[in-house]
């Protein structure tokens, strides 16, 4: 261990006295390494590197001079059920035409198919364009431009439009799962309906969980 | 053979280098790191795959798993403001230093007519003080104090950025465009969906739209 020599202790004698005393520049380092170490363990120990990540989304404003029955149908389309279970209950199509409801989850091999295999046409057109970007030159504006307007052209031409009904039992995690797995999907227009649900998807549903 | 003699002096070691080591590494961490303020509530949200991080300044909305709602703006000029707002508009007299104290708590979540005896607490006593959450009404919003909060907020957020933008524009800087208020949402796995919604609605009548959701991190999915 480094320690301190205190040099030149004893014997004051005659000669000693104009020879400039020799003082080792040892100091003992060991107090201090304890501190610094003491400091590194604390901050080690209290910073969290993971800083929480957002998930953004965007709730449209209410149009209130729009009756709910005069907006247009939805035809090509699912519609989602949550219920607060670790089920998804979904049909197809409009809610007229609807007989039954189908059941999955979340897990990959549950919504994450469905929504793949639903919305395979933008997967495919957003795979091109990401081909022929990989192809292009890099750092052009305009061919980065002409990338992005394609991109956004894909995302408005997409027919597949999923709706996301809650009964009052459902939990924010389940929301924000089944957004979760649009993003994964690339699954662009979907909508969160703040109605409760309607009669004959209440009625559905009830008999699909009696089943 | 003669004896190997070993030298009789305590051996000294150079510590030079790991010290150099440990203080850098202290300097890293203390630099890094950002000391959180004490929540009143323990939220745990729900994870997803996004890697967007969380923007710099929030008005962060804290929903826990009881439904209760806590705000907190991290903007300490905008934090005041909204506070001196909210005190004129609930006829509470205030003085410097209560606005002083507000901005140094942490997410809030009281009715008006309860604030202000938080506030005389020790920072320490306030740990355990009973938070009923901000009330809001969802039939007709403007009735709850949510509202104002998010109104007074938007207004004061609003009139921060284009200052800030003037002045970056005079003094002929470049002006970092996403410094602007972010409204989010920290609610708890558990919280129904059907409460959330009910908080959003309030700030959808103040006309705000976009929600920073805050999640915990996952992995993404391989392909």
């Amino acid at each position: 261990m480094a320690q301190i020599e205190t040099g030149g202790g004893g014997g004051h004698g005659k000669h000693d006295k104009k020879r400039a005393k020799k003082l080792s520049t040892r100091i003992d380092m060991t107090p201090m390494v304890d501190l610094a170490f003491l400091l590194l363990t604390f901050f080690v120990l209290t910073s969290t590197f993971s800083k929480p990540k957002v998930l953004r989304m965007i709730f449209p404003e209410k149009n209130k001079d729009v009756p709910l029955k005069d907006l247009p149908k939805v035809k090509d389309g699912l519609t989602l059920i949550l219920n607060g279970s670790d089920k998804i209950y979904y049909y197809s199509g409009s809610t007229d035409k609807a007989t039954a409801l189908e059941a999955t989850d979340f897990s990959k091999e549950g919504l994450r198919t469905i929504l793949k295999e639903r919305n395979k046409w933008l997967i495919n057109q957003i795979e091109k364009v990401q081909i022929e970007s990989d192809k292009g030159p890099r750092n052009d504006t305009a061919f980065e431009r002409k990338i992005k307007t394609k991109l956004e052209k894909a995302q408005a031409e997409s027919k597949f439009v999923v709706l996301v009904k809650h009964t009052s039992d459902a939990t924010y995690k389940n929301m924000i799962d089944v957004v979760d797995e649009f993003l994964i999907t690339q699954v662009g227009k979907y909508f969160v309906v703040d109605e409760p649900l309607g009669k004959k998807e209440q009625m559905l549903l009830d008999k699909k969980l009696k089943e | 053979m003669p004896k190997v003699k070993m030298p009789r002096s305590a051996p000294s070691l150079d510590m030079t280098p790991l010290v150099d080591l440990a203080f850098l590494l202290v300097t890293f961490f203390i630099l890094t790191s950002s000391f959180r303020q004490p929540e009143p509530v323990t939220v745990d949200p729900p994870t997803s795959t996004t890697i967007e991080q969380i923007p710099k300044q929030v008005f962060l909305i804290t929903i826990d798993k009881d439904g209760r709602t806590f705000v907190d703006i991290t903007n300490p000029a905008i934090k005041g403001k909204v506070f001196f707002d909210m005190c004129e508009k609930y006829n509470i007299k205030i003085t410097k230093q209560d606005s002083l104290k507000f901005v140094g708590t942490a997410s809030i979540g009281l009715k008006m007519s309860g604030i202000m005896d938080y506030l005389e607490k020790e920072p320490a006593d306030r740990a355990g003080y009973p938070m009923t959450g901000i009330p809001y009404d969802t039939a007709d919003t403007k009735k709850g104090q949510l509202y104002w909060w998010a109104y007074y907020a938007r207004i004061a957020a609003k009139n921060d950025f284009e200052d800030r933008k003037a002045e970056a524009e005079k003094r002929k800087l470049e002006f970092d465009m996403t410094s602007a208020l972010k409204f989010s949402v920290k609610a708890d796995s558990r919280t129904k969906y059907d409460v959330v919604q009910s908080v959003i609605q309030v700030f959808r009548d103040v006309k705000i739209k976009n929600f920073e959701m805050i999640t915990g991190l996952e992995d993404k999915p391989a392909n």
